[in-house]
């Protein structure tokens, strides 16, 4: 045992110094906090101000997109402000609209200073998102529809800039609308009039992936469009939106949970997804410290160094302690990437003021400010992380076998490589099924890949906080455990014959006989 | 090598014995009825040529692999693997850990063998102070030169002072320095008291260090003894330059004459029969007026020895 020990704390330290090693460490956390950091720098600051050009010939709807992209920048600056007041200390002229959990009281201020609100030594109003500029010179508001659209060209095609406030930008958009636009708008069945083809709005843009903008103006126009045949249609303004406000509920409901408790919210739903992070955590490890087994095997095989170790120490123990040094550097790596989730959920916990929460917790089932909390009861109340350390250690152990064996018939890692791509063909079906098993969860696939003892860890992980059947739960881990002994067992014979061996790998009937000999 | 290490009794029974030893791969006998005594602190050295079975015999020294047949007694036990701390072995293909410091190899082979961290640390310094590797000590192995990096080797193979030290080919792939070094290392070793049975194919190390040697090929044992016996094993030769052509063919009727085979320019090449000595050709030459323009006598060599014996086979098995 000193020795496996011995061979395990080598196999550990190598590995640990590893820049690899290293790298995967810290790239889970990394890659976790810029997903949720990089969303909102972005929000903050990424997106620049774009400059677009309206030309409304009708003339109807120019004041009410204005008027709606305005009302949209005045919300962002709110909630800038807000921001702001919670996490600095407010001047004094905002003391009066500071309640005591840090939230700023922005209808009092609004009333209190009117338009020149955000005008607050230290705080810096977000830039708009939008901003129409005028046409560039020579072209006329008055010229038609197509000829506009050719004339701007340039500008839209970057060739050329626009000069805004004596600096030089480019032309985000073109939003065109046409004289007819309401009488040439498309209409339902009851459309009875013998218009031609309707030309409708042109937006011009060489942006097709921002469609805030277009999205704007086009519910703008058809809100406007509709309010006005509403209208005359007999339809008084209030009338028509107190009708738009109707809304029949559908909540979703699930018979497991206690009566009383069935109403599934945001916290069922991250119960229902959160075992696929799991998974995808598990498999990564497994496929990560398969890779390092391998490369250990190989090299000592490949540098004969295998030799000296073998007039030092048995095969069993050299086996016994590349395994257990291998796993303690996945657990190390695992520990490490959920102590760092963890440590984000709790940081990001900390930034969420009450308020928020509880604004997010009074809409329907609970929101985003909720997760953190939710995730914290879940990974108390649930099997999760017992589940996750079980699995690993056997989801490890099994493959790891079928890599020792792999390694001591090769000689090389190009040799093993071959096989090794077989392997990893089979690891990708819990890959692909990640998404699958959550929707259902105790449905047919899932069992029967449950029951697959190479799938088994993946499966079962992914189905622990959806209350599998006992007798899966159970039964997959006898088989799972039985399985991963024969494995081992398997591997320590195969092990034994083929890592003194040079030259050809041996064929797979050489493999059978090397399993029923001694 | 410290020097506080006594040595064990040099008498009483052999370090290593094999008897009848035969190890078969299918229809292929790598190692065929061998029977070998190895005095305790002695260099004995396993000399054949390439796909002898010398390698095999060793694993099966080890215990790494089993004999088919025959015994093995090393150290007075029959398992290898159960005093596997009172052995050191550097096998024939050298390779090391790339990643791992010189010293750490070093230290780590040792704890392998039972020394603790502490203990097999400074061991390993001190040896590498010993052998000229001290600025070394810290350098990757892959930053080693070959050379370096089979001494590391070798000091990694007897860092726990075993008794019984098996060194596969250790003389390989080493400048003529390196050489030096490695002999030093062995005879050490010796004078500590410890045993040490080595394979090569070059005769010179043997010649020079061998207390006994064993030569094989093709699986088979051909010769067993010091290398004094093995070079009276074969005649020794007289090399003479002479004149006086006709008269040469007296020498013949000599006891001592088992063949005479002419040169060109006068040279003959007299090969005496058994261990005559060379001593009669000369005083038969001068009693039958025979003008020598030289005489020379070479005893035969170990490389002789081994041409002589293995010569046909050594061109075929390559295979091992």
């Amino acid at each position: 045992m000193r020795i496996a020990l011995l061979i395990a704390w080598r196999e550990f330290a190598e590995n640990a110094r590893t820049k690899g090693f290293w790298v995967s460490l810290f790239l889970f956390p990394t890659i976790l906090v810029l997903s949720i950091q990089v969303p909102i720098l972005l929000e903050k600051k990424g997106t620049p101000t774009r400059h677009f050009v309206l030309v409304d010939a009708s003339g109807e709807f120019e004041p009410l997109i204005l008027q709606a992209i305005a009302d949209q920048e005045t919300k962002r600056a709110d909630s800038a402000l807000r921001d702001w007041v919670r996490n600095n200390r407010a001047p004094d002229l905002l003391a009066p609209f500071v309640q005591t959990n840090r939230e700023l009281d922005l209808a009092a201020l609004k009333r209190e200073r009117g338009t020149n609100y955000l005008n607050i030594p230290g705080f810096k109003a977000p830039t708009a998102k939008l901003r129409r500029v005028p046409l560039p010179e020579g072209v006329e508001p008055s010229f038609p529809v197509d000829s506009l659209a050719q004339l701007l060209r340039p500008w839209l095609r970057e060739e050329q800039k626009l000069l805004v406030d004596g600096a030089k930008r480019d032309l985000f958009a073109a939003i065109l609308i046409p004289a007819d636009i309401a009488t040439q708008s498309k209409r339902g069945p009851g459309d009875t009039s013998s218009a031609p083809k309707p030309t409708g709005i042109q937006y011009w843009s060489g942006n097709l992936a921002d469609t805030a903008l277009p999205d704007l103006v086009e519910s703008t126009v058809n809100g406007e469009l509709r309010r006005r045949e509403y209208a005359a249609r007999g339809l008084d303004r209030q009338t028509v939106q107190a009708i738009e406000k109707t809304r029949a509920t559908l909540t979703s409901l699930n018979p497991k949970k206690a009566s009383g408790t069935e109403q599934v919210g945001l916290s069922d739903r991250i119960r229902q997804w959160l075992p696929s992070l799991f998974v995808y955590l598990l498999w990564v490890a497994i496929f990560a410290v398969s890779q390092m087994l391998l490369t250990s095997v190989i090299e000592e095989k490949s540098n004969r160094i295998i030799e000296v170790l073998l007039s030092s120490v048995t095969p069993g123990e050299l086996m016994t302690g590349k395994l257990f040094g291998i796993a303690a550097v996945g657990l190390t790596m695992l520990s490490a990437w959920i102590a760092a989730f963890v440590g984000i959920i709790v940081w990001k916990a900390s930034g969420i003021s009450p308020a928020e929460a509880a604004a997010a917790a009074s809409s329907a089932g609970g929101g985003i400010a909720q997760v953190p909390a939710d995730l914290a009861s879940i990974l108390q109340s649930t099997w999760l992380l017992p589940a996750f350390a079980l699995y690993f250690i056997l989801g490890y152990l099994q493959y790891a076998g079928l890599i020792l064996a792999l390694g001591s018939t090769c000689n090389t890692l190009k040799e093993a490589q071959n096989f090794m791509g077989v392997i990893v063909l089979f690891l990708m079906v819990p890959m692909f099924t990640l998404t699958y098993i959550p929707r259902d969860p105790n449905g047919p696939l899932a069992v029967i890949l449950s029951w697959i003892p190479l799938y088994t860890p993946f499966v079962m992980m992914n189905r622990v906080t959806a209350d599998p059947p006992l007798r899966d739960v159970i039964g997959t881990f006898i088989m799972l455990l039985g399985y991963t002994g024969l494995v081992l067992w398997g591997a320590g014979r195969i092990f034994r014959a083929g890592i003194l061996r040079t030259g050809q790998p041996p064929r797979f009937l050489e493999l059978i006989k090397w399993l029923r000999n001694r | 090598m410290t020097p506080t290490a006594a040595p064990p009794p040099l008498i009483a029974a052999p370090a290593l014995e094999l008897r009848e030893v035969s190890k078969r791969y299918g229809d292929f006998t790598a190692v065929d009825r061998i029977s070998l005594t190895v005095p305790a602190g002695s260099i004995f050295g396993f000399l054949g040529p390439n796909g002898a079975g010398k390698t095999t015999t060793l694993r099966m020294i080890l215990d790494i692999i089993q004999p088919t047949e025959g015994t093995i007694t090393l150290l007075g036990s029959n398992s290898a693997l159960s005093l596997r701390n009172r052995i050191g072995y550097l096998p024939e293909e050298k390779g090391l850990y790339k990643k791992m410091r010189a010293w750490s190899v070093i230290a780590y082979f040792a704890t392998l063998k039972g020394l603790s961290r502490a203990a097999a640390k400074r061991r390993a310094f001190e040896l590498l102070e010993r052998y000229g590797l001290k600025d070394f000590a810290e350098s990757k192995t892959e930053a080693l030169s070959k050379g370096m990096g089979q001494k590391v080797q070798v000091l990694a193979a007897v860092a726990h002072d075993p008794e019984f030290v098996i060194l596969d080919e250790p003389f390989s792939g080493l400048d003529p320095v390196n050489q030096t070094v490695m002999e030093d290392i062995i005879t050490d070793l010796r004078s500590r008291g410890r045993t040490v049975i080595f394979s090569t194919h070059v005769m010179a190390h043997a010649e020079r260090m061998c207390d006994r040697l064993a030569i094989i090929a093709r699986g088979r044992k051909l010769f067993d003894g010091t290398p004094e016996e093995a070079r009276r094993s074969i005649p020794g030769r007289v090399k003479l330059q002479t004149s006086d052509s006709g008269s040469i063919e007296s020498l013949r009727a000599l006891r001592e004459v088992a063949s005479i085979t002419p040169g060109p320019d006068g040279r003959w090449e007299i090969e005496l029969s058994g261990n005559a000595n060379p001593q009669a050709v000369l005083e038969a030459c001068f009693t039958g007026g025979i003008r020598l323009r030289s005489f020379q006598f070479t005893e035969p060599t170990l490389h002789d020895v081994f041409l002589k014996l293995v010569g046909p086979d050594a061109r075929e098995a390559s295979f091992r």
